[in-house]
This record gives structure tokens, C-alpha cells and sequence, in this order.
């Protein structure tokens, strides 16, 4: 499934829309630790988190992630969507609780096996 | 110039997760007994049980730094320091209002008493003093530094309430003066390249107690300071003007 059709789908609010919208999505990880999803999130894949410290946007072009979801309507700091402009990382925000937004995307076949 | 041992973070039985013996008294004792030049006591977004223990300063001849494990908002510890009780009054009002307003619940996760400095209980806590505030690590920090005070990263190389794992790396721009880790892992911590992730930050080691006999067994910091300040802390921790700080020292060497 391509990024965009994930937004859609999912009906996400685009705080830093996608550069490459047409991007295939590889799969999908959900993780709070910052140091956890630096360790085993995979480039292409999109990240649901509740944190929206600065250090998310970091963490997602570290790893070249496709984006990132911040899921159950958490704040996402301005300096957080400054450095995901910086550093061309899609993010997007949802108020769908964590739980619900990794469900869907199962659902729509991101991450199946 | 002096030398003493110090332990800048400890919790007072108004923790609920600490043991009704960590009395601000019998802390106080002990630390004099085991030749401690000066501690911090640091509960849970509280500062309560501090008034005993400055008012023990004196007769136990132990500097008494205000102190306070605050739990931010990304689910991690820090711990801050101050000078004077007036600027933890300040500090103390602004948790009061980024507390969850949850009450308590003693019988799962423990009671929280203030006591005073003969032992004599005072009140019980109702508010649950665990869990984070609704303020971010930099808001914390920020509003620390500004009162006068100083802030470190509580115990990063733990997996658990580590600002460290909660954000993958410490950013150098948020102002933290050190980064504490946990007893015997210095070596370990240098293998895992912590020292860059931590944004080169000093490192400090103190007992976290809980119980008495953790804080006689826990780390603390040797320390070389012309008074017993958060401005020579700070010196101490850069090493400057002949100002040190080691880590990684126990009551028995």
C-alpha cells in the first residue's frame, strides 16, 4: 500500500505531508520507546507512536522511515514538526487511538505477512 | 576547598514505593554515621518530607540539598535540584498543577506519609504522587534551570522511567547538567557508546534507595567543591577551577 493511500484511508491529519506521497509502505511498527523503535523499526516502514518529542522526527530519517503516525490525539511539539520539515519525514497525526490506527493498517494489509 | 561523599537522589517514606523506615531522622543518622558530606532527598513529584530534613542539617552536620524526582510527561525520571526551599515552594506549586489529579490508592501502591523530624506522622499524602506530570522533559528542565536549580536524567541505563529509552538519545539542547546511571555498569555503559547518546553529559551515580540498606549499599559521588552550592555543583561537575566530581564511589572505599 502506498503512503498516500494509508492518509486516506485512515483519514489522517498530514502535519508534514509526505515528499514522495506514491511510496510503498513496507510494513509497519507501534512503540512509545524511542530507543526500542531506533532498534527495530525498518526503513519504509510507518512508526504509530504517542510521543511527539522532537526526537520522533529524528528518529524517523534516522531509520528512513516512510512516516509517522501520532496516534490518540497526543501533541505533536512545533519543534517536532519544525525537524520533521528539516529533515523530510512525513507525519501525520490522528486522534484513532494507537491500538485502533495499528488494527486498520493490519487490516489494509500493511505488515502482512 | 573541600572533599566529601554525596547522594543527590533518595526517597523518604512519602514515596509510596519507599519503606516507612526512610524517615527524614533516621536518613539524616545514617547518612552522619556514614560520613556523608551531603544528599538530596528526592521523592516523587514531591518535595514534603524536605522541612524535617533541613531542619536536621545542623544537629547531623549534613548539607541538605532540596530535591525532587519529577516524572515528565515522555514517562521518564529527572531528577532537580535547588538551593533553598523557596525555590522548590515555586518549583512544588508548578507539579502541583501538572499532577494527573488522581488520588492515591495505599493499599496497591503504597502510602505516602509526611512526617516530622522526630518521626512524629504529620499527614498522609492523598494525591497519587507516581505517574507523569503534563509537562515535557523540556518544559521541566527549562523551568528548573530558571529558577536556579539543575536537572539530571535519573538512572538512563535502566529500561524502565529512562529519559534515555523513552527518546532514543538525550538532545544536548535540553539543558541537562548530567546523566545518572546505575551502580557497577560504567564499563558496560562505555561498550554500548552511552556516552554519545547521552549527548557527552557527565555521568553521576547515586543510591535511588528505597530502603536503608540500599542507601548504605548504593553509589555515590565523590566531590570537590568550595561550598556546598548548585553553582559549584555545576563547577564540579565541568571539572573547572579545580572543582571535581567522581562517580562511581561506594561508603566503603
Amino acid at each position: 500500500m502506498k503512503l498516500d493511500e494509508v492518509v486516506r484511508a485512515l483519514q489522517l491529519t498530514e502535519v508534514v505531508p509526505a515528499q514522495k506521497p506514491g511510496l510503498e509502505v513496507s510494513g509497519g511498527y507501534a512503540s512509545d520507546m524511542l530507543s526500542n523503535a531506533m532498534g527495530q523499526a525498518a526503513p519504509g516502514q510507518i512508526w504509530v507512536t504517542m510521543q511527539g518529542h522532537p526526537n520522533v522526527a529524528a528518529v524517523a530519517s534516522l531509520l528512513n522511515l516512510a512516516g509517522v503516525i501520532v496516534a490518540g490525539a497526543a501533541s505533536v511539539a512545533p519543534e517536532t514538526v519544525q525537524k520533521a520539515k528539516t529533515n523530510g519525514v512525513a507525519l501525520f497525526t490522528t486522534a484513532l487511538p494507537a491500538y485502533e490506527v495499528c488494527g486498520r493498517l493490519y487490516a489494509l494489509g500493511v505488515g502482512k505477512p | 576547598m573541600k572533599t566529601l561523599l554525596a547522594d543527590f537522589h533518595i526517597h523518604s517514606l512519602l514515596s509510596p514505593c519507599a519503606e516507612v523506615e526512610m524517615t527524614p531522622h533516621h536518613l539524616m543518622m545514617r547518612a552522619a554515621a556514614a560520613g556523608l558530606g551531603a544528599i538530596a532527598l528526592t521523592d516523587h513529584n514531591a518535595s514534603a518530607n524536605l522541612p524535617a530534613m533541613i531542619r536536621l542539617q545542623e544537629k547531623y552536620q549534613v548539607k541538605v540539598f532540596p530535591g525532587m524526582e519529577v516524572e515528565c510527561k515522555e514517562e521518564a525520571h529527572l531528577v532537580v535540584l535547588f538551593d533553598k526551599m523557596s525555590q522548590m515552594a515555586v518549583w512544588q506549586h508548578q507539579v502541583d498543577k501538572a499532577l494527573s489529579g488522581r488520588l492515591n490508592q495505599p493499599e496497591k501502591l503504597g502510602a505516602q506519609f509526611v512526617v516530622d523530624e522526630e518521626d512524629n506522622l504529620v499527614r498522609e499524602e492523598p494525591r497519587m504522587l507516581l505517574g507523569p506530570l503534563t509537562l515535557t522533559a523540556a518544559e521541566v528542565v527549562t523551568a528548573v534551570n530558571n529558577l536556579g536549580g539543575l536537572c539530571f536524567a535519573a538512572h538512563v541505563d535502566r529500561p524502565a522511567y529512562s529519559l534515555l529509552m523513552s527518546l532514543g538519545f538525550l538532545p544536548p539542547e535540553l539543558g541537562l547538567a548530567a546523566a545518572e546511571i546505575s551502580k557497577n555498569s560504567l564499563a558496560e555503559l562505555q561498550e554500548q557508546k552511552l556516552k554519545a547518546r547521552t549527548g557527552n553529559l557527565p555521568y553521576v551515580t547515586n543510591s535511588d534507595a528505597h530502603w536503608m540498606q540500599a542507601f548504605l549499599d548504593g553509589p555515590k559521588n565523590r566531590i570537590t567543591v568550595r561550598e556546598l552550592t548548585i553553582k559549584e555543583l555545576r563547577l564540579a561537575l565541568a571539572g573547572k577551577d579545580g572543582r571535581s566530581w567522581q562517580a562511581g564511589i561506594f561508603i566503603d572505599n
